[in-house]
């Protein structure tokens, strides 16, 4: 690389290195000239956040996509950045392990975007976040230094915990260029226990007895509103308010004995239209919940989550609804089928965000976020994330400290 | 402002009965479960709110003065040693559980809570607090929290960060934040970062603990092997099959040796080296996943595989696992504890190298090990009166840290960096590495009010 003024270098294309020394290279460039760079992995959160303000580089890293080590006999694994989860868990199934997360739009997304966004989908419940299995990245920063953070080891004390720090930092202290994960051995079996649910009430209900049951899930989500395209499950009846479908994962003793116990359990306390899929259709039950990228995310306590529920549930009758309910996390989908949202004209989709959504989700104490803006619709980042945080002055002097010139991603993501 | 004056401001802010200042009173806080160097502090403080943290931190910040926190004061690495005219603030006053919220699996605790505090007062609830160091009974969960403490069961579980949703801290400017626990998509995650930046950061004042089910069912079992080798090799063998038990705890002759004089566990004495190995979860797989552990150690010839069949029984192998580092007094008056990692696949070279290192250093060295997350515990007995043996023992300590870098490994999984081991920090880390720790450092810290002098030399930039 040895361009060194903005016109040189290529503005508004997508370049697509194949090291880590040119992504270096490019940025280290790009920091000279003040020229904006754009990272870009899958592409799955491109409509997350405002567009660029200024025109730079993307930088895509599609072409980073190598297995760089795995010890298999370690459970560790080292990837380059551009990674796709699927082609990880492609590569690790070969050794009956997997990175056991997931993700929207896992044949795309990469494990450098899922860090970055802090990506998650149901088994979050049981297994945690991309960040629990993090145990070291490398990154370029905004001078286009290379630095490293953790190791290899499942377990390490030594330094500050960067891996940590990059997720869901959005890209802004530094392009990853690689990841090092800790694996799981992949399970054999699997099995999803459904009750359709009359009342939001009834599902607190056995929601917070999940809390008690003999059982161990894997995932504990609660469904609302007409079905997502594609369901493999039978679609909810008139006279349910909502579904919730909770899933085991094991050898195939546990899987059935804990969906057993389940079902006993809640038919214990008065559920009934039980529902246990297994076998072949539980994949396809299983990426159904995890693959769909949503609109709009809310994050509040567990025990907040279904009083949101049912609000939104009432307000955006024609969205589909997706809790991660076990943790907190309400999805909130596009109409479907296509509709217009409420109260309709494009201008007012931030009405909807700011006039009514994010004051019921600021009472339970949570956070509203736009993940995807539709199409013809700008929205502010006080729109799109809420208010500035309590803590914004540290975390924009973290960034300035990783980024003085301010290139990387400017606009699209302000901490 | 003079020392008089400093110490007066702070009996003003705390009321006079919890400012120490008499050197009598200070010696005590000189340094912590590390005790090969020591620093008498300017004053020692013992605070009830995060306000009066934060009124402490702005008092000693306008006196030019650095604090170091301190809970138990059980950590290993010289974490809480007092920088020169420094300021102790000690949080084991803070020790109220705020809340339990079982719906939210989320306890709210401050700093001086002790870990088995928490557990205790979970008991009955069917959940419990996961990081389970073996200092459980004494070490703060803000310490836990600022070591990013382990034990026996983060194998399965995680170690004390995977636990954390929100923390309360106070800053080196004395500004009060707080970070979680709902997960917020606009944010860094700054909680996760404060957990195991050893007090450099922030002061902890609050923790949003999650809270983890009780397992259904479990199973210990207790092996014996001819050699470590052979032990070690059973562990490497049980991880590579994609088995993850709740623990996997290994101890050799030397410290069993420490463990039958103090709680008679009635291991045989021509045994080399023990595991104990745990698997929870559901009762139904259970059994058949013992099988196969046991068939894995049965490829290295143990000498008896016993079971646990009553609590009782369990609780004794937890017990002298856990006690076994305190019984180390049975062998000599003193001794340092390390704490190097490598990759499972590595235990057997590690714990053959740590065997020549103490016979090249001339040095006894007896092992606990978290075998199953390649943490190692060598401990190196030691007299601190006997120089010269204790600077074989730095050397040796050095070395197997070293080794452990060279497997792949890092200086510590669990105990921290502190002041012991700062002068590796960077064999394990490039340059860059520690310029981009340190910008952190000086984000949340630009004046180096908090802790100075740990975790890594900051003379880097
Ligand atoms: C016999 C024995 C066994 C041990 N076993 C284990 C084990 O199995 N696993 C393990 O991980 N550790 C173990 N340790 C080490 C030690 O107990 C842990 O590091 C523990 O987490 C320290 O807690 P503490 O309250 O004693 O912290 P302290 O020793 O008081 O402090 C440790 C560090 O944390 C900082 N700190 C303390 N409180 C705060 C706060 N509120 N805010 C910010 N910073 C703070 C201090 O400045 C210092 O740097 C053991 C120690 C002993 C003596």
């Amino acid at each position: 690389m040895t361009a060194n003024t903005a016109s040189e270098l290529p503005l508004e294309q997508t370049v697509s290195p194949t090291d880590e020394l040119t992504v270096a290279a490019l940025i280290g460039e790009a920091h000279k000239s003040g020229t904006p760079v754009y990272p870009i992995g899958g592409g799955t959160s491109l409509d997350y956040g405002p567009q660029p303000a200024r025109p730079g580089i993307r930088l895509s890293m599609n072409q980073m996509n190598r297995v760089l080590d795995h010890p298999a006999d370690d459970l560790t694994i080292t990837v380059e950045a551009g990674m796709t989860l699927a082609q990880l868990n492609r590569h690790l199934a070969t050794k009956r392990q997997w990175l056991p997360i997931d993700a929207p739009e896992s044949v795309r997304a990469t494990v450098g975007g899922i860090v970055a966004t802090n990506a998650c989908g149901p088994r979050r419940y049981s297994h945690g976040t991309i960040g629990d299995y993090l145990l070291g990245i490398r990154a370029i920063d905004g001078c286009g230094e290379a630095y490293a953070g953790g190791g290899r080891v499942v377990k390490n004390a030594a330094g500050y915990n960067l891996p940590r720090l990059m997720v869901g930092s959005l890209g802004t202290l530094g392009v990853i260029t690689q990841a090092t994960f800790m694996v799981r051995p992949l399970p054999t079996h699997s099995a999803l226990v459904i009750c359709d649910l009359p009342s939001f009430q009834q599902a607190e209900c056995l929601l917070a007895a999940l809390g008690q049951s003999r059982t161990t899930p894997m995932i504990v989500e609660l469904l609302a509103g007409p079905a997502l395209p594609f369901c493999p499950l039978p679609a909810l009846p008139d006279t349910a308010a909502s579904r919730l479908a909770v899933g085991f994962e094991g050898s195939a003793a546990d899987v059935q004995g804990m969906a057993n116990v389940l079902c006993d359990e809640w038919q214990a306390l008065g559920a009934d239209g039980l529902t246990t899929i297994t076998r072949a259709r539980v994949d396809s039950a299983w990426n159904w919940l995890s693959e769909s990228p949503a609109m709009l995310q809310i994050n509040v306590l567990p025990s907040r989550l279904v009083g949101v529920m049912e609000q939104v549930a009432w307000l955006m009758a024609a969205s589909p609804l997706q809790a991660h309910a076990g943790n907190g996390v309400l999805r909130i989908y596009r109409p479907s089928p296509p509709a217009p949202l409420p109260s309709t004209d494009e201008g007012s989709f931030a009405n909807l965000v700011q006039n009514t959504l994010r004051p019921i989700v600021t009472a339970a104490g949570g956070h509203l976020t736009v993940l995807a803006t539709p199409t013809g619709v700008e929205l502010s980042p006080a729109e799109i994330w809420g208010p500035p945080r309590p803590g914004a002055a540290l975390m924009r002097s973290i960034q300035q400290r990783f980024d003085p010139a301010g290139i990387l991603n400017p606009g699209r993501y302000t901490l | 402002m003079s020392n008089t004056e400093l110490i007066r401001k702070l009996r003003a802010a705390l009321k006079p009965e919890n400012v120490l200042s008499v050197p009598s009173e200070l010696v005590v806080y000189d340094c912590d479960a590390f005790t090969v160097e020591r620093h008498i502090p300017l004053a020692v403080v013992f605070p009830r709110s995060a306000v009066q943290v934060a009124e402490v931190v702005r008092a000693c910040s306008d006196h030019g003065c650095p604090v170091v926190a301190r809970g138990a004061g059980t950590g290993l690495a010289g974490g809480c040693t007092p920088p020169p005219n420094g300021v102790v603030i000690v949080l084991t006053r803070m020790n109220k559980i705020l809340d339990i919220r079982l719906r939210d699996a989320m306890a709210l605790v401050e700093p001086g809570v002790l870990n088995l505090q928490l557990t205790n007062a979970l008991s009955g609830t069917g959940y419990h607090f996961a990081p389970d160091p073996s200092s459980q009974g004494t070490a703060t969960i803000g310490g836990n929290v600022a070591t990013n403490a382990g034990g026996p069961h983060t194998l399965k579980y995680g170690v004390t960060v995977n636990h954390v949703a929100g923390l309360e801290v106070v800053l080196g400017d004395g500004s009060i934040l707080q970070f979680g626990p709902v997960e917020d998509p606009a944010a860094l995650d700054l909680a996760r970062v404060v957990c195991g930046s050893e007090g450099t950061l922030a002061i902890v004042t609050k923790i949003w603990a999650k809270l983890t089910k009780n397992p259904q069912a479990c199973r210990t079992i207790r092996a014996t092997f001819a050699s470590i080798d052979d032990a070690s090799q059973a562990v490497s063998q049980i991880i590579a099959a994609g088995i993850v038990p709740a623990a996997l705890e290994l101890m050799d002759r030397g410290i069993l040796d420490a463990v039958e004089a103090a709680f008679a566990l009635g291991v045989p004495p021509e045994a080399a080296a023990v595991l104990i190995i745990e698997l929870d979860g559901p009762e139904a797989g259970l059994d058949s996943l013992l099988e196969q552990v046991i068939a894995l150690c049965r490829n290295w010839n143990p000498g008896e595989v016993l079971q646990a069949k009553t609590p009782a029984e369990r609780e004794l192998l937890w017990k002298c696992r856990k006690m076994a580092v305190g019984a180390v007094g049975r062998l000599s008056p003193g001794y340092m504890i390390q704490d190097g990692v490598v990759p499972r696949t590595r235990l057997p070279h590690i714990f053959r190298r740590i065997l020549e290192i103490a016979a090249k250093h001339r040095v006894r060295i007896v092992n606990v090990a978290h075998a199953g997350d390649g943490n190692v515990h060598p401990i190196l007995l030691l007299d601190e009166r006997d120089r010269d043996l204790t600077a074989r023992a730095k050397a040796a300590s050095r070395e197997v840290l070293e080794e452990c870098i060279t497997c792949g490994g890092s200086i510590t999984a669990e105990h921290g960096v502190g002041i012991e081991k700062i002068e590796l920090m960077e064999k394990l880390f490039a340059p860059a590495d520690l310029r981009a720790m340190h910008r952190v450092r000086q984000a949340f810290d630009p004046a180096s009010q908090l802790n100075p002098g740990k975790k890594y030399k900051t003379i880097c930039q």
